[in-house]
């Protein structure tokens, strides 16, 4: 084993297979930044291009440029308002309103952090973990899978606010997001669901237009109608010093950064799941960390844990989706689905080859983890000074270039004008949420989980009846989704408590 | 009862759901279950927060919210016209790339941008478009090969 382990770095620092690390991590850079182009689409782009690499170099090459995605999709989220990448969105919520509060510096210097701390215990947990991981992935079937992300729902919906109005508008964003996403054709019989006639919409809505625009547009027209740069009239300050205050934040809050990958980690083995859901259950995790009410308002304003939460997961995730993709050939998110095409097209099949006879191919992939986030980190650490100062440009000047990202990247979801409309639609109906108070990260992950949660409800049902809800594991999360539904009910009770007594 | 503009969005979400509803009425059971599931309630918590917003009086707290708060402190009227003038811009990129496609409608949309509505000098308007319009060639097009449609207009005149 620790042969295996040493020869998997060997591989990776063999100069050509360091080479195409390297020009990996420089795709990924570029694409983590753009808008809408997501890592998983590059890795499709890229595969042609391995046919004559060696395995080592291969996945040196891919997984360097897709961990580096996640890492740098942080930035565009934090200096602009837009996801960088799909799986970023959650670092928008708190890292944006940081930025404009002229503490771009501090936000990057965070997520850059927790995002490398996430990485590297997300490849030590793969590491550790291929030989004894195999009972839990099968101990879970569509009946937990599903409870799973009702969970992941009940968890973002709980951040809507405390009081029962505003845990009613999280519950109907939520449901909206679920509803838009049946829109196609239903995948057991066929049947086309609110297409309008249309057939752009026979595959159903794509989320890259609806999550950039939903983010997106309406933090540009909060910019135009500021008429200020992104962090308004705030002065510059020192941002190296802030880049070095989010690096210690990062260690101040250690035992949260460490939870939210270990969360990342965790629904990254679960087949299906992936970034998009990892993210928002630790910025979930992150704010329900909060000792009282007032912590907690801190939230959506600027609060540094926002950043670490979700930078942490969306990094610990790629090691915990390698474990079942590696082992068991079941990818553990879109990304690794196109992965598992590397291993084909590299002649290897996933399983428990690659647990004996290909072991150190195998740790080559934790290696390129490893060094492609530190050296990611280091990098971005160098020019982060640089990147802060763009939240200093007045935004007549931005505008137009975000705006041209949004609509490009938008449009390399299907290559149609029509994308960049939906786009447009979700973009105004983004900016009439925010307006009128109804929280858009349930939508989004509502959107998000749709059809894995229509797949999963028609299996159990298929299967079992209704008698999957008495599965124990079954009922163990419902009781952990009720908990986390009355969470914010009793932390308001407590809040109220304590004012009580002070007051006496 | 004070209806506000707000309530409006209830009002659209109960619509959007009694679409939902009654479009599943055409479809086969298996097609019909999930969408049904999730729209009754999404009605019936659209409808409870409408009589909420109608009913209840003012919604004394309502806690602290993970979203973007926009700002206030521009004046409403500005704002409105500012919101508007944006949502035009973008309307017309969209129309743009569809009457001639990416590579003209990035270059053009840029430089009126900046030049009609950022008011900046024609010089740093035509550099700044310059530099969009390489990151446009180099990087979708070049590196990423990222297919762009042309537009109506060279569709049109078979082009």
């Amino acid at each position: 084993m620790f042969d295996a382990l040493i020869d998997g770095l060997v591989l990776v620092l063999q100069w050509k297979a360091f080479s195409l690390m390297m020009i990996g991590m420089g795709l990924g850079f570029i694409v983590g930044l753009l808008p809408g182009i997501g890592g998983a689409a590059t890795l499709a782009m890229m595969l042609p291009f391995i046919f004559k690499m060696s395995p080592a170099e291969a996945f040196a090459f891919l997984l360097g440029m897709h961990a580096v995605a996640a890492t740098t999709g942080d930035i565009t989220s934090i200096l602009f308002g837009v996801p960088g990448e799909a799986i970023s969105a959650a670092t928008v919520v708190d890292g944006y309103p940081m930025a404009k509060n002229g503490e771009a510096g501090r936000a990057l210097g965070a997520a850059l952090m927790s995002s490398l701390v996430g990485a590297l215990i997300g490849a030590l947990v793969l590491a550790l973990a291929i030989p004894i991981v195999r009972p839990l992935v099968l101990s879970f079937g569509s009946p937990e899978l599903l409870m799973l992300a009702v969970m992941g729902i009940a968890c973002i919906t709980s951040l809507s606010g405390l009081g029962a109005r505003s845990q009613i508008r999280g519950f109907a964003m939520g449901l909206l997001g679920l509803l838009l996403s049946t829109i196609g054709q239903e995948r057991q019989s066929g049947s086309l669901r609110f297409d309008m006639g249309m057939m752009y919409l026979w595959d159903g809505l794509d989320l890259v237009p609806v999550l950039v625009g939903i983010f997106a547009i309406p933090e540009i027209i909060d910019l135009a109608v500021r008429g200020t740069a992104i962090a308004g009239e705030k002065q510059p300050g020192n941002l190296q010093a802030g880049v070095m205050e989010g690096i210690k934040d990062t260690f101040r809050h250690f035992w949260l950064v460490v939870r939210c990958s270990a969360i990342g980690v965790f629904i990254g083995i679960l087949p299906g799941a992936g970034g998009g859901v990892a993210q928002w259950v630790a910025y979930a995790h992150a704010v329900q960390s909060a000792k009282d009410t007032k912590d907690r308002e801190r939230f959506g304003k600027g609060d540094i844990r926002g950043v670490l939460g979700p930078g942490a997961a969306n990094n610990s995730k790629e090691g915990g989706e390698l474990i079942p993709t590696v082992a068991f050939g079941v990818p553990g998110g879109g990304a690794m689905g196109i992965l598992l095409g590397g291993f084909l097209i590299m002649g290897l099949t996933p399983g428990p080859d690659m647990l004996t006879k290909h072991l150190p191919i195998t740790f080559s992939m934790v290696w390129t983890l490893v060094i492609a986030n530190i050296i990611t980190v280091v990098l971005c650490l160098a020019v982060l000074n640089h990147l802060a100062k763009v939240t200093y440009i007045r935004g007549g000047l931005i505008i137009p270039f975000v705006l041209f990202l949004v609509f490009v990247g938008s449009y390399t979801a299907n290559g149609q004008v029509a994308d960049l409309v939906v786009t447009f639609i979700f973009g105004s109906l983004g900016y009439l949420m925010v307006l009128f108070g109804w929280p858009r990260p349930p939508f989004v992950l509502g959107f998000v989980l749709g059809k894995l949660v229509e797949t999963y409800l028609f299996i159990s049902v298929t299967r079992y009846g209704f008698s999957w809800l008495t599965h124990p594991m079954v009922l163990v999360l419902i009781f952990l989704i009720g908990l986390v539904i009355a969470y914010p009910f009793i932390q308001e009770r407590r809040s109220k408590n304590r004012e009580n007594m002070g007051a006496v | 009862m004070q209806f506000k503009l707000r309530s409006l969005f209830s009002l659209l979400l109960m619509a959007v759901a009694a679409y939902a509803i009654i479009s599943a009425q055409h479809w086969s059971f298996k097609a019909a279950l999930f969408p049904l599931a999730i729209a009754i309630p999404l009605f019936v918590l659209a409808g409870t927060q409408l009589i909420l917003e109608l009913f209840g009086g003012q919604e004394i707290t309502s806690g602290p919210t993970v979203e973007l708060e926009f700002s206030s402190d521009v004046d409403p009227a500005v704002a409105r016209k500012r919101v508007a003038a944006i949502l035009a811009w973008i309307a017309g990129f969209i129309l743009l790339v569809f009457l001639v496609g990416f590579p003209i409608a990035v270059p053009v949309f840029i430089f009126s941008f900046l030049s009609l509505q950022s008011r900046v000098g024609w010089r740093l308007s035509f550099a700044l478009t310059a530099i969009a319009w390489a990151i446009f060639y180099f990087l979708f097009q070049w590196l990423l090969n990222v297919q762009f449609e042309a537009g109506a207009i060279q569709s049109w005149i078979g082009l």
